[in-house]
């Protein structure tokens, strides 16, 4: 095993244990925004160390690093995007925050009614 | 031995996704959903990169970056659809 396929090999299980995490957490997360968080930070975080393997395995001028290169990029730009819309038009709309949940910044009551603005 | 790494890359990527499935049956709204079918399109899309790279064929990279370009689109058409009524 050469040097660069001992880093492709640790790039891949990196990015695998990111997404693993992100995965659970969408899984076992108890509301909405939770769940948004998990998919936005975690995933994003876990999908760039494995675009980072297919780069360092393949060399960034190759086909498939710079493509990698390309999706990580829109990658980075697009899944913020999507995540911020999705959670401000479900906090408009009004979806239940968990029962649990300590503060609410932008201006609502606890869904208990204690309000702890 | 790169090659096998992004083999099983592909596939574990595919069954983290395969997972996915529950929250996309259980909901409970169609926020939920679409969170998951939105992580899912970002590992179909890691998955077609992984497996262009081990089969060696260019063509499914553009399959790859399709997915990354347009996936967000169904999440942001309906975050429009519940803040305006409208499409």
């Amino acid at each position: 095993m050469t040097v660069r396929e001992g880093f492709v090999v640790a790039l891949v299980a990196v990015g695998f244990f990111f997404t693993l995490s992100g995965v659970v957490g969408i899984l076992r997360m108890p509301d909405l925004y939770t769940r948004i968080q998990c998919s936005s930070k975690t995933i994003t975080m876990g999908a760039l160390p494995a675009l980072a393997a297919v780069v360092v395995g393949e060399g960034p001028v190759s086909p498939y690093g710079s493509r990698a290169l390309l999706v990580a990029f829109l990658l980075l730009v697009v899944n913020p995007l999507s995540s911020h819309a999705l959670a401000r038009a479900a906090y408009k709309t009004g979806v239940p925050m968990w029962k649990g949940a300590v503060m609410d910044q932008v201006g609502q009551p606890r869904p208990d009614g204690t309000d702890r603005r | 031995m790169t090659g096998t790494t992004f083999e099983v890359a592909a596939l574990a990527g595919l069954s983290l996704a395969a997972l996915l499935l529950v929250r996309l049956a259980k909901g409970p709204t169609v926020s939920d959903r679409l969170v998951a079918v939105n992580t899912m399109a970002t590992q179909a899309t890691l998955a077609v990169i992984f497996f262009a790279a081990f089969a060696d064929r260019t063509i499914y990279l553009d399959v790859a970056l399709w997915l990354c370009s347009f996936s967000y689109l169904a999440t942001v058409v309906w975050a429009r659809y519940l803040e305006r009524g409208l499409l």
